[in-house]
């Protein structure tokens, strides 16, 4: 009971708040580290005949998975690049000069990562395709019989590129926020040109945020399914997501082993370049003095605004215009033009049973997960930072891995721990709507946890303290005075969870069941059935349904909640 | 321990489908008919729901045996492209007979002698292209000339059904065998995934000619693709999309109903207005098709399809990549 005592908390901790800290171990056990430690245990197993990590090695032996390996790192690492020079370039350009329409700009550049991956793919693919709307008229798409450009492995890594831009682009603009004024006037005084101000003042002090973002983009390339899925697919370009979900798919659940072993090679990927990222973000940290931050002062030139405004039209706003003039014609292959142009595409998905129940699906279970971990968070934070003690700072570290890991490896996890019949229950999950729910919920905690956990540390404990000492109990200083404070954060966590979880695909893909599809899997699934031009339409509604959202929040939301929303980072 | 109970008691809630009238079915038809057939079921069959689960064969098939293998399928129907398929789910008693289906008008040859599946239409293989680049081909012949070769495009067995059955059927050929795949794949011709990659991919022109289901060709033709279809010369292969109950079912009652109606007049005239040619003999082919008895349809021995099924899949994998 001593041990005991000293895990849930120490001697000023009440009985209710060690009641809470113990169901919350018991719901982050069972949504988390009972599923994730299960895929552990598979790609540890004993192979076929018994031999010591058998599994293990038959994977590691096979061809298939060398290659996926390789195209998985190599692509990733070609998207990086891809990334840093388009993200940094934005920064710096929006960063260092004054010009007109500045937030509608940033919100542009955001784009990409704000668009679900198998949309962006899906509206590329309409873009550069021999028959696409916008290249076709201008006599610059491909030749017809060559086949669309980005069925192939530079496909992949320019589009993964592009996805995650903004990762890049986010990072080095907060880190050109905080360069001092005083550091450029200086060198501004000594007549030093602009072009070794940037070189040898600003570039310095940025260049650890942009390793810190490309290491991002990098972690979300790896775990990156949709874009993959769409491309690499038909071009046969393997990767480790995509491999995992055509063996699943393929093979049923009997390879569980062997794609268990496929997770595990995504996950070491993943939290390698995550653990690397924290090392050089602790090691490469100048000490800046505080002071004045800088503000851009010179106006962009007009060819420099005619260039970004370009820039950002071929990234964000062509391939949507692709994809909604595709979503106008009426069969595939019928060129556009303004007399075919009709809405019979969308009066047809929309009288899919499947298409409205998919949408009706998604928005349940992205709004049902989004009130949950809200409702599990704000324990949890009150917890972390009132009363930590190791259990509860050890919950708040293991609620982060579902997000950490590639979404693939979570949905894996969560078919190898609920697929056999639950105890005393004795009913499978799979094939249930429930296993999504858990799996959203496992998968999209982090990001309520971590605004609120941040304006938690911003609160004012001592609030906290006085009310315990005036004699209020547990609920009403979590209710009337915990609650109010970072209510805020817990919204924008909560908005975030439902524009992320409603189009998601990556779970949704190895997840879903008859009657609990998805939007993601409906857009991935007419694709693949041959009628693409009602893949549009649904991924045209569901971008509409999402920026919808995206409006909703920014509404909704001021102060410290809406600085969690993406694109305010920028 | 409350909340847990708690969360236990609300999960089962969501894990529990709606009892009783729910019936489940795995098939391989696109989703837009289905939700078509489904509508017209329901007219006749307002107290069943219709769950469906639609992907190709091949992977129909594998989430069945995974289900199998985990102990219970939800499936109650399946509905899917071949009879070799269903000779397999037969064979491992997976299938519960049905003696009282209403067969007539339906050729005996197309019917399993113990009443596990039944033909719901016919499916035939053959040549689509792409009409604004070329001319119409005439024969499979036709597609091995270099120039074509290089311009084709094929749906793979590893997922389609009928895709499984049309390689079976040709390499059983003496005037085509491997030999025929291997002048293709050697003239760059290339593999997709389904019939659907293999529409795509013609009707917006990447390649010019595609081995297709007719249906899928007709039926995007007539929306403005600009594709057509060709009946080779040597004639098609062909698949009857059989229907069957499985014997796990929870559900027999509504399963038969399903498999009734399938086989009655609504169904079969819902099925010609889809691009499909009929099965039940007396009925007019859709328009723009010739008449299923003028049609040439490469017989196939189905005992060496079933034995050989996965051989021609690894074959096919090793020629076209898997």
């Amino acid at each position: 009971m001593a041990a005991d005592l000293h895990l849930l908390g120490d001697r000023r901790t009440g009985g209710g708040e060690r009641m809470l800290a113990l169901a919350l171990c018991v719901y982050v056990g069972l949504i988390t580290v009972w599923p994730l430690g299960q895929l552990l245990l598979t790609a540890f197993g004993p192979g076929d005949e018994g031999q010591l990590l058998g599994t293990m090695r038959d994977t590691l032996s096979a061809r298939a998975t060398g290659r996926a390996f390789w195209n998985t790192l190599t692509l990733s690492l070609v998207s990086v690049g891809v990334s840093v020079v388009l993200g940094a370039g934005l920064a710096l350009a929006v960063g260092l000069m004054r010009m007109p329409f500045r937030a509608v700009l940033s919100f542009l550049i955001l784009m990409p990562l704000i668009i679900p991956s198998q949309i962006l793919a899906l509206s590329w693919i309409e873009l550069l395709g021999s028959q696409s709307p916008i290249l076709s008229p201008l006599g610059l798409a491909p030749a017809p019989g060559q086949g669309n450009p980005l069925y192939s492995r530079m496909g992949i890594a320019l589009v993964m590129g592009i996805e995650h831009m903004p990762l890049v682009f986010i990072a080095i603009r907060a880190a050109l926020k905080s360069v001092p004024a005083d550091l450029v006037e200086a060198a501004r005084i000594a007549s030093v040109p602009p072009a070794r101000v940037l070189a040898r003042v600003i570039l310095p002090l940025v260049a650890p945020s942009a390793l810190a973002g490309a290491l991002l983009a990098f972690t979300a390339a790896v775990g990156n399914f949709g874009i993959p899925a769409l491309l690499g697919i038909p071009g046969r370009v393997p990767m480790l997501t995509t491999l995992i979900y055509q063996r699943l798919n393929g093979f049923g659940p009997s390879v569980a082993g062997q794609v268990a072993v496929l997770a595990l090679i995504l996950t070491l990927i993943a939290v390698a370049a995550l653990a690397l990222r924290a090392v050089l973000m602790r090691q490469l940290r100048m000490r800046i003095e505080g002071g004045r931050a800088f503000a851009p002062t010179r106006r962009a030139p007009l060819w420099a605004q005619a260039l970004i405004w370009a820039g950002v039209a071929v990234i964000a706003i062509l391939p949507l215009a692709a994809l909604v003039l595709t979503s106008l014609v009426p069969a595939i292959g019928v060129p556009f033009s303004r007399e075919v142009a009709s809405l019979d595409q969308y009066a047809r998905v929309l009288a899919n049973a499947a298409v409205t129940r998919a949408f009706g699906n998604s928005l349940m279970l992205s709004g049902a997960a989004a009130i949950l971990c809200v409702a599990v968070t704000l324990p949890l934070a009150y917890l972390a930072t009132r009363r930590p003690s190791p259990a509860v700072t050890a919950l708040d570290l293991l609620a982060e891995a579902p997000w950490v890991v590639p979404g693939t490896v979570v949905a894996l996890a969560m078919i190898l721990a609920f697929l056999p019949p639950l105890p005393l229950l004795g009913v499978s999950l799979y094939g249930t709507a429930a296993i999504l729910l858990i799996a959203y919920l496992a998968r999209f905690l982090p990001l309520v946890l971590r605004p609120v956990m941040a304006a938690a540390q911003g609160a004012d404990p001592g609030l906290d303290e006085a009310a315990r000492i005036a004699g209020l109990g547990l609920a009403d200083r979590m209710g009337r005075i915990f609650a109010p404070s970072v209510l805020a954060a817990a919204l924008a966590g909560g908005m975030l969870v439902v524009m992320t979880a409603m189009n998601e695909l990556t779970l949704s893909a190895l997840l879903w069941s008859s009657g609990h599809e998805t939007i993601g899997v409906m857009v991935f699934s007419l694709q693949y059935e041959g009628n693409s031009t009602a893949a549009a339409a649904v991924s045209v509604l569901s971008t509409l349904l999402l920026l919808a959202l995206c409006a909703l929040a920014q509404v909704s939301l001021r102060g410290a909640g809406a600085r969690a929303l993406p694109w305010h980072q920028g | 321990m409350t909340r847990i109970l708690m969360l236990s008691t609300a999960l089962t809630g969501l894990a529990l489908p709606a009892l009783a009238q729910t019936l489940t079915v795995y098939t391989s038809q696109p989703q837009e008919q289905m939700t078509e057939v489904i509508a017209a079921f329901n007219e006749d069959h307002p107290e069943i729901e219709v769950e469906l689960f639609r992907s190709g064969t091949t992977e129909v098939m594998a989430k069945l045996q995974a289900e199998f293998a985990a102990g219970d399928t939800p499936a109650d129907v399946l509905l899917i492209a071949d009879a070799v398929a269903m000779t397999q789910l037969k064979q491992d008693d997976r299938l519960m007979a049905h003696p009282d289906a209403p067969v007539d008008g339906i050729d005996p040859a197309l019917l399993d002698a113990e009443a596990m599946f039944f033909p719901t239409k016919l499916i035939t293989t053959g040549i689509v292209y792409n009409s604004s680049m070329v001319e119409a081909p005439t024969s499979w012949a036709d597609l091995a000339a270099p120039e074509a070769a290089a311009q084709t495009i094929m749906p793979s067995p590893l997922y389609s059904g009928a895709a499984a059955i049309h390689v079976g059927t040709m390499v059983q050929q003496p005037e085509f065998g491997w030999e025929y795949f291997e002048t293709l794949a050697e003239g760059g011709a290339v593999a997709g995934q389904g019939n659907g990659t293999v529409l795509e991919a013609v009707a917006r022109g990447e390649k010019a000619y595609g081995v297709l289901v007719e249906y899928m060709a007709m039926n995007a033709k007539a929306q403005g693709s600009p594709v057509d279809f060709v009946f080779p010369s040597e004639g098609v292969t062909a698949v009857t999309q059989p229907v069957a109950i499985l014997a796990g079912t929870d559900v027999p009652d509504a399963a038969k109903a399903f498999v009734d109606w399938q086989l009655g007049r609504a169904a079969q005239e819902q099925s010609v207005a889809q691009g499909y040619f009929p099965l039940v003999a007396g009925m007019a082919a859709p328009e723009g098709y010739p008449e299923a008895d003028s049609l040439s349809i490469i017989g196939a021995d189905n005992a060496a399809l079933l034995s050989d099924g996965e051989d021609v899949k690894m074959e096919f994998a090793d020629l076209y990549g898997g």
